[in-house]
Order: C-alpha cells, then structure tokens, then sequence
C-alpha cells in the first residue's frame, strides 16, 4: 500500500510539475487569444505555425485554442478568454453555415470591449459591421473555385483526346466536397465545375459529366465535415471498385475541394496502379497547396492546385492586431491591393502546377 | 462509528456528531491504524484535494480565475453540461454506459432549433410553421429523448445486450438520422439558426446579475434537474432498484425488483436529460449542426467517473456527478488560464481520468 500512495502522490506531483513548466513557458504578459476551427486541418495547422512565429515577432503573447471542429466548445472557449482579460480575439470560426455563431461571438467581444479579427473561415460582411472594432482577413471565398475551374478547364482542353479514356466524348469527373453547409466548401464545388465548363464551351466540347448518373448532386460529401482525406480515400476506392477502364466507364478526372482530400483520393488511385510513371494518368486538382500537395505535384502525380498563402494571412493578421492593440487605425501598414472594403482584407489565391501560375 | 446520530435535533448536529465520532474513533487507534486511516481518506477524497489544489495554483499565478466573471463562467460551463452527465451515470450505475447520448443531444437541439425558428427567418425549414412556445418545444424534445432512451433501455433489457453495443448502433442511427433531417425542407444540409428571441431568452437570459456579469437562466434549469435525479435516485423505489440491479442483478430479480422496467426506466431518463441538454444546446450555441453534441458522451462518462459513479456498477452519488462535472470544467477552464498548450489538454485530460479510475479502483481491489 505504501508504494500505490507514493506512486499516486507522484503522479500527482508529476502533473502539477507539468502544468507549471508549460505555464512557464508563455508566462510573459499575454494580450492575444486565437481560436482555431480545429488542429486537424493540415492547412489551418500552416497557418497556425506561421501565425505563433508572425505574432512573437511582432511582441505579442498569445495563446491558441483549438475547438475540435466544434462550434460549442469555440463559443465556451471565447467566454474562457474572455474572462482570463484577453486583449484582442482571433477566432477561425467553426460554423459558417449560418450567421448565428459569428454573432453570438461578437457579441460577447462587443459587450467585453475587446477588438476581434475573424480569419480564414468566412463570416459575412453584414455581420462584420455590427461591431466597430471587428475586422474579416481571409479570402475572397469564391476566388479559389474560379481558380480552381480555370486550372481544371484549360487543362481538360489541351488534352481532351487523352482524357477521354473510354472515347465517348466526354469527360467523366467525380468532385469530393468538404462540408455541407459551408459557403467556400459551396462556392468551390459550384465554380470548379461551372468555370471549367465554360472554357469547354468556348473550345467547342461537350461539359464534363458526373461519373453517376444517378447521382443529382454532382459531389460526394465528406460526412462528417471534416473535409478529410480519409472521406475522400474511402469514396474512391468504392469507386474504383465498380467502375474501371475495362468496364469502360472509368473516372477520368479528380476534382476535390482541398488538398487533403485531393490527397486521399490521389491514395486510392495509386494503389489501383493509376498515376505512376509509365501508368495511365487521372488528373487530380485540389485547393490550399498544402506541403504534400506541392510535393505529389512535383513529382507529377498530382495535377494542380490552388495556393492560398498562409504566411501572408498570418502576417497580416498580426499586423492589424498589432494596430489595434495600440490604438492605431487597423489597416494602417496593410498593402492597398488586399485591403477589400473598410473592414475586409483578402489574402490573394494563385494557381500551384509545380510552381506558382497567377 | 457516530454516537449520538439518534439525536434529532437538526440536520448539523448530525453532521458535527458524525465527526466527532469520527475523530474520536481516530484517537482510540494504533499508530498503523491511524496511518492507514489517513491514507485512506487521502486516496478517497483525492479528486477533491486536487480541485483545491488546482484552484489555489491557479488563483496565485492567474488572479483573475477567481474574479466573477470567471466563476461564472465555470458555473455556466458546468451547468450546461450536468443533465447528460446525470443522465449517463444512471447508466454506469447499472454497469452499462451510454454513448448514443451525444448525438441523441444533437437530434433534440436540432428539432428544438426546428421548432423554434422565428418566422421569417429566409432559410427556415418549413416556413409556415409558426415558432411554438419554448416551454412546449421542451416538453417535445424531452419525449423524444425518451423515446431514443426507450429504445436503448428495450434493447438492453429484453435481449441482454451490453449497453455499448446498443448504444453504440443507436449513435449511427442518430447520426443519419440527423443528417437526413437537416436535408428536409428548405433546409439543404445548413445549419439550423434564425432562432426565436423567446426561445433564446428562455434559456439564456440573466437569471439575476452579480457585480455586472450575468448568470444565465439555465443555471437554474440544471440546478432543477439534479434536484430531480437526486430525489429519483434516494428517495424512490425506482431508484433503490436500480442500485439494486446494478450491484447485482440476479439478487435483484430474486429479490421481486422488476429488472426489465428497471432497466428501460434509467434509460428513458437518461434519454429526457439528453433532450433536456439539447434544448438548452441550441439556444447557447444559437445554431445546431450535424456536428452538435458529438462526444458529448466521452466527457460526461469521465465526470460520472471522476465523480466516483463506478463502472463496476451498483455506487454513485448525484452530489459525485456534480463534483466530476464541475473539476472537469475547472481543470480546462484552469488550463487554458495557464495557457497550456492546447495539446496536451488531451494528454493531461487522460492522465486525469486514469487516475480518477484507479483511484476509484482500488476500492473494490481492496475488498477482494
């Protein structure tokens, strides 16, 4: 018995100790609370790295939340930042499906005092203006689509006779979307296809068709709004189950909504032997540039994808926090180009085909 | 071991006689025993020894996490979470567990949001539905809380299943079930918000202010429900069944408890407090999605754990729940003053329940 109490109050012990080294770390004054949507987006955890180093550079404490993908744990966590005396919010907010949970946030900012900066994840302009010291740095949410259909269109029509695997005149694509709901996750899965239909027309081929015809929506959807990789990888490998060049209605092209699921689903067509020098070859696009979507690219397995520049965001964010904090006009020191309305920057997109194309 | 408990001359004089006697037996002891008594002690209150500790460590490096702003905001964080953590513990009191109930919480905020979207509102669901009274709308989600209860406890009781199991085919069902539902009408898969001002008013307008902060209303809605669930599980034949079935359920039943409604009956009550946290859920957040209350379960097991409800089933206090819930939210809230990497709050979160576990074990290893 003696040697369970001495491990218990060890362990005890062992937790407070780490506690309080980790509380040591960042005991310097901290005026900054950033909450993400979730640490287990690969692009979200880019501009989380560059955002640590861009606000220490700057000489701000700060401290990150990560809400899991969960609107209720990010409102409870603002109320906790809130009452810890935060100086200024960075929320990357969950829900964008609806403006209730942007409002409901700044709110609480509002009634506090505190300035607030959303970032990345889309909150509307009606919304933004109904507190004077808040502010939207993202993109502009429909670039990234229009991009994305440009990259796709010019691609499909300089090698529309190669594409066309089965010689039917008309290319057959499946599309993976993120999130249901999500106004960039709907713009993305409307202009990829809308735009690159549009460069078919004017070239004089026919539109691209969903590989199921049954299939109204024209998208698969990750489930869980997580615009994961796994969603996108499970999704393929069904379809590469039922449909293949031998039944001659193999999916000649790969449309995805980010890069992770770009990725997931470029997995489940390498492991079916497509892809891979001297293999037949499924163009797939994505969106975010993320490292390993540069990198399959430049190994030519991956076709394309659109860059959004997280170190740029990051930059920027913790440059009009920095205004704010001080007391300064928010957008003084913002380049003129990006700065989109009185109370909007947007981060400009380009197009990734192994090196930046704008 | 208290002298004198016969006494009835108010409800402290019994406290103090308990303790009394309690240190007086400690006085009467051999060194060993006295050592080993304290030890005991120690271990069992270990959780609670910790909370004071966390809040005294805190407190010095972080003042402002006892200003009232703060405990506020712990109280209210605790509160919202307390009626599932209620509800889950009945169902570890019967050695079972419940996992459906996260997404059982998301349903019932998504059909409250439903019920209660103001008209008007452009992307509401059925537009012709005219927002109903908030108190009706909770009367509706609570049965249907019951109903996804009643189906656990059916299942569980007539074919023997574990609870994990059946829960855990009920939390699928819910989850298409929700997705299906939020495609209906105008809806198109969005999150459901426009909600009511009654509604949200009903559930989060200040109960009463202390210096300038607020207290929101369904602090006292909780305070309700485990003044409710502690009457139910102490004072009621109900109840004392289902210590019974859950110490041993073969005694049960040979003692005349009727194992079957038992069973069904902690179910369906654990399935009202899940709609009960729905319908607060969604006017909190002031949006519900697919996504509302997933693994709301794994916390509220953990509290109901740390809480001393123990999965060898039979033991738990409504007072314990209420502890597990309210360190749980104390410990993060706490964390987050330290600025703790938010990464290891997963890590230190499981070192916690491990040693709640343990600690709570060796109690029965004890007894073997």
């Amino acid at each position: 018995m003696r040697g369970f109490i001495l491990k218990t109050v060890s362990l005890i012990l062992f937790i407070t100790a780490l506690v309080l080294s980790l509380a040591g770390c960042k005991r310097r004054g901290e005026e900054c609370s950033v909450l993400y949507y979730t640490y287990s987006d690969t692009y979200i955890s880019t501009v989380r790295s560059a955002m640590d180093k861009a606000l220490s550079g700057a000489g701000i404490g700060f401290h990150s939340y990560d809400a899991g993908g969960n609107q209720t744990t990010q409102t409870e966590q603002v109320d906790t930042a809130i009452a810890k005396g935060t100086g200024i919010l960075l929320v990357n907010v969950v829900d964008t499906g609806s403006e209730d949970a942007a409002r409901a946030i700044i709110n609480k900012a509002k009634n506090a005092g505190i300035p607030l900066i959303f970032f990345n994840r889309s909150v509307a302009d009606s919304i933004i203006k109904e507190y004077e010291r808040c502010i939207f740095v993202g993109t502009d949410y429909e670039e990234a689509g229009h991009i994305q259909g440009r990259l796709i269109g010019e691609y499909v029509r300089d090698n529309f006779e190669r594409l066309d695997i089965n010689g039917d005149g008309k290319i057959s694509y499946v599309l993976f979307k993120g999130q249901q709901g999500n106004m960039e996750a709907e713009a993305r899965t409307r202009y990829a296809v809308e735009d690159c239909n549009k460069i078919l027309s004017e070239a004089g081929l026919s539109p691209l068709s969903f590989y199921d015809r049954a299939n109204k929506d024209g998208y698969l959807v990750d489930q869980n709004g997580t615009w994961s990789n796994a969603a996108a990888n499970d999704y393929m490998k069904t379809i590469l189950s039922g449909y293949s060049e031998a039944g001659g209605n193999m999916v000649e092209l790969v449309i995805a909504n980010n890069d992770e699921m770009a990725l997931g689903a470029l997995a489940a067509l390498e492991e079916a032997g497509y892809n891979k020098s001297g293999k037949r070859y499924i163009p797939v696009f994505g969106i975010d540039a993320t490292e390993a979507a540069q990198a399959k690219i430049r190994e030519g397995a991956m076709t394309g994808t659109v860059k959004q520049d997280g170190e740029l965001m990051a930059v920027t964010i913790a440059k009009i926090a920095e205004n704010m904090l001080s007391g300064e006009d928010m957008l003084s020191g913002i380049d003129e180009s990006m700065i989109a309305g009185e109370r909007r920057v947007n981060i400009p997109y380009s197009a990734y085909v192994g090196e930046d194309k704008r | 071991m208290g002298e004198g408990t016969t006494k009835n001359d108010g409800f402290f004089t019994k406290i103090i006689d308990k303790w009394r006697g309690r240190v007086e037996n400690f006085k009467g002891m051999s060194g060993k025993d006295r050592w080993k008594t304290a030890k005991g002690l120690l271990l069992d209150n270990a959780m609670i020894i910790i909370i004071f500790l966390a809040i005294i460590v805190i407190a010095i490096l972080r003042p402002r996490f006892i200003s009232a702003a703060s405990i506020i905001n712990i109280i209210s964080l605790t509160a919202a979470r307390l009626p599932i953590a209620l509800g889950i513990g009945g169902a570890i009191v019967l050695t079972g567990t419940d996992i459906s109930a996260g997404r059982a919480v998301g349903l019932t905020a998504c059909i409250a949001a439903l019920l209660l979207q103001s008209q008007g509102y452009m992307g509401k669901m059925f537009p012709s539905l005219a927002p109903l009274p908030p108190f009706l709308a909770l009367l509706i989600v609570m049965a249907v809380g019951a109903l996804i209860g009643l189906v656990n406890g059916f299942f569980v009781a007539r074919f023997k299943l574990h609870p994990f199991i059946v829960t855990l085919s009920t939390q699928l069902i819910l989850f298409g079930t929700v997705l299906l539902y939020l495609q209906i009408g105008n809806n198109g898969g969005q999150t459901l918000s426009g909600l009511d001002s009654r509604y949200i008013d009903f559930v989060t307008a200040p109960l009463f202010r202390i210096s300038g902060i607020a207290v929101p209303r369904y602090v006292l809605f909780s305070v309700i429900i485990t003044a409710i669930i502690w009457v139910i599980w102490n004072k009621t034949v109900f109840g004392k069944n289902m210590f019974a079935v859950g110490s041993n359920e073969a005694a049960a039943n040979v003692s005349g408890v009727n194992v079957f409604l038992t069973i069904i009956g902690v179910f369906v009550l654990a399935g009202i407090t899940y709609g009960i946290t729905g319908f607060i859920e969604g006017a909190r957040i002031a949006s519900s999605a697919s996504y509302t209350g997933q693994n709301y379960e794994s916390d509220a097991i953990a509290a109901c754990v740390i809480g001393g409800v123990s999965f060898v089933g039979g033991t738990g206090k409504v007072g314990g729940v209420v502890i597990g819930v309210l360190l749980l939210q104390i410990i993060f809230v706490g964390l987050n003053f330290l600025s703790v990497d938010q990464n290891m709050l997963y890590i230190i979160k499981g070192l916690i329940i491990l040693l709640a576990c343990a600690v709570d074990m060796r109690k029965y290893l004890k007894k073997r």
